[in-house]
């Protein structure tokens, strides 16, 4: 036979602690998701940005923008560092134009610059200032775009996320430790001739403290559980229904994070699984000043 | 100073001993005055007094509830303006208590109120189900064993405080009325059940005002007055 639990388990501050608790949770599991989220897309853009450059060939008057391109094309192959290098065509010019102009025939007759994708070797990439000064002096056209202001943009970006998640999980975390507090006083209050009855026949303050906090323990880890699951929840109803095959929106990247690589799932479950961990922890943590706090003062 | 050694003759180990003791609640007038006695170990006594004399006030000052305002208090040989917050539940671990209003805790079957103060001194439960079973039955309580307090009657939960304050093997036994809320018949049978413990060492100090009980054996007997011990 079992011993009962000796701080009654229909406490009600329990209940409402178990509740709020289980939201606080499901929001940190958001924001951990979203924060996972975020890194990912900006890694993936980070790299498909620093991975690739751009010559733009503008065409003057009295100049031959063809025989330009393909100077700038020779110029690009042979640079050391370059992996390839391909013009991107009339076609292509007018499709990225296509959102601030709209589709009209009228673009044909325009000087539209011409486009040249260069891959780079992320393991050697090349002197990019020379090769700026290169295409400078062999093509009076050509000017050289590495995509340093989108980089710079995309990691300012990033830390500015990453912090705004931050102070949401911090926020969270004192939010909750504040809900552990009120809810431990509401405990001891609620169970004052039990905490009574114990300390006269005995019992420590780290005695009464491991009683109450049993009782913490269980509705943290509770708590904590649900949060997460709800938040695993809502990333894979979100990856359901928003995620038309090959989109690469917000639904797409939940799916992935949770169903695709094996690797990438694992990492954000273990992500994940730190909510109801460091649920508990703080909740014990916390009761445990609290009730200690408390029994001193009494 | 009045002295009580019934069981040990004189020269005995003095478990407890006040002297010159006043206790007051806040800034109210005084409860106890100039309260001074001793019980040596292995004592019996009764503690009596009309209603409002300080009979509980003076059981909460010897289980450590409650502090004098002034006096020197001294348990097991232990001045109590000298101990720590601490070392209080070491010290209450060696006095068993029954409460007037029992103090049993309704969410706790009888086995586990008994169990109580045996895992607040970290207890292991396979330590004592067996003591517990027999202590149980020693109060004739084995059969509602797994009933909670609510369900037992006046004089089963009466038994059963009495079950949890001996359970540790107290040296020092405090009773507040233990015989207040049963029929003369249990009320000396509760008696016997003291006298028992006493004869097994345990010094017992009972509070009461039913002078059926005070007078149905030769102990002796602290009488509270107006806060003044006569």
């Amino acid at each position: 036979m079992r011993p009962l639990s000796i701080i009654p388990a229909h406490a009600q501050p329990m209940r409402t602690l178990t509740f709020a608790l289980g939201v606080m949770c499901y929001l940190a599991t958001l924001a951990l998701g979203g924060l996972m989220l975020v890194e990912a897309a900006l890694g993936q853009w980070a790299s498909g940005i620093s991975s690739e450059i751009t010559v733009h060939v503008t065409p003057r008057s009295g100049s031959d923008v063809k025989a330009e391109t393909a100077k700038a094309l020779d110029i690009l192959s042979a640079t050391d560092g370059i992996i390839s290098a391909r013009e991107l065509g009339e076609r292509h010019v007018e499709k990225l134009l296509e959102p601030w102009l709209g589709a009209t025939p009228a673009l044909a007759e325009l000087p539209l610059p011409q486009l040249i994708a260069a891959a780079v070797d992320p393991k050697s990439p090349p002197d990019l200032k020379a090769l700026e000064r290169r295409l400078a002096s062999a093509v009076p056209g050509a000017s050289l775009d590495t995509h340093h202001l989108w980089q710079t943009k995309l990691v300012r970006t990033a830390s500015t996320l990453r912090r705004l998640s931050l102070a949401i999980l911090v926020l969270i975390a004192f939010s909750a430790a504040g809900l552990v507090i009120f809810a431990t006083r509401s405990v001891l209050d609620a169970n004052r001739g039990v905490i009574d009855v114990l300390s006269l026949v005995g019992a420590s303050d780290g005695f009464i403290a491991r009683a109450v906090k049993g009782r913490f323990l269980r509705s943290a880890s509770l708590a904590g559980l649900s949060g997460m699951l709800g938040g695993i929840a809502t990333f894979a109803v979100l990856g359901l229904i928003d995620s038309p095959a090959g989109n690469s929106g917000l639904g797409a990247a939940s799916a992935e994070l949770l169903i695709s690589a094996p690797s990438v799932a694992a990492a954000t479950y273990a992500v994940f699984l730190l909510v109801p961990v460091c649920a508990t922890l703080l909740s014990l943590a916390t009761a445990h000043l609290a009730i200690m706090r408390q029994l001193r003062g009494s | 100073m009045v002295k009580v050694a019934l069981s040990l003759g004189p020269g005995g180990d003095e478990l407890v001993h006040l002297e010159n003791i006043g206790l007051r609640y806040d800034a109210g007038p005084e409860i106890l005055r100039d309260v001074s006695f001793s019980l040596e170990a292995g004592s019996f006594s009764f503690l009596t007094g009309p209603s409002g004399a300080g009979k509980s006030s003076l059981l909460k000052l010897l289980f450590l509830a409650l502090r004098p305002t002034r006096g020197l208090l001294s348990l097991f040989g232990r001045d109590i303006a000298s101990l720590r917050r601490s070392e209080v539940p070491r010290l209450r671990r060696r006095i068993g208590v029954v409460f007037q209003d029992f103090k049993l805790l309704d969410h706790l079957s009888a086995f586990d109120n008994v169990a109580l103060p045996l895992r607040a001194a970290g207890r292991r439960p396979e330590s004592y189900r067996a003591d517990i079973a027999e202590l149980l039955d020693w109060v004739g309580l084995k059969t509602q064993a797994h009933m909670m307090p609510p369900s037992l009657s006046g004089g089963e939960k009466q038994r059963l405080a009495i079950a949890r304050a001996v359970v540790g093997k107290p040296e020092l036994l405090l009773a507040d009325e233990p015989t207040g809320n049963v029929d003369p018949s249990l009320a000396q049978r509760l008696l016997h059940l003291f006298h028992e413990l006493n004869r097994f060492g345990t010094t017992v100090l009972i509070a009461s005002h039913d002078p059926n009980i005070i007078q149905s054996g030769n102990v002796p007997v602290l009488r509270l007055e107006k806060g003044r011990l006569h």
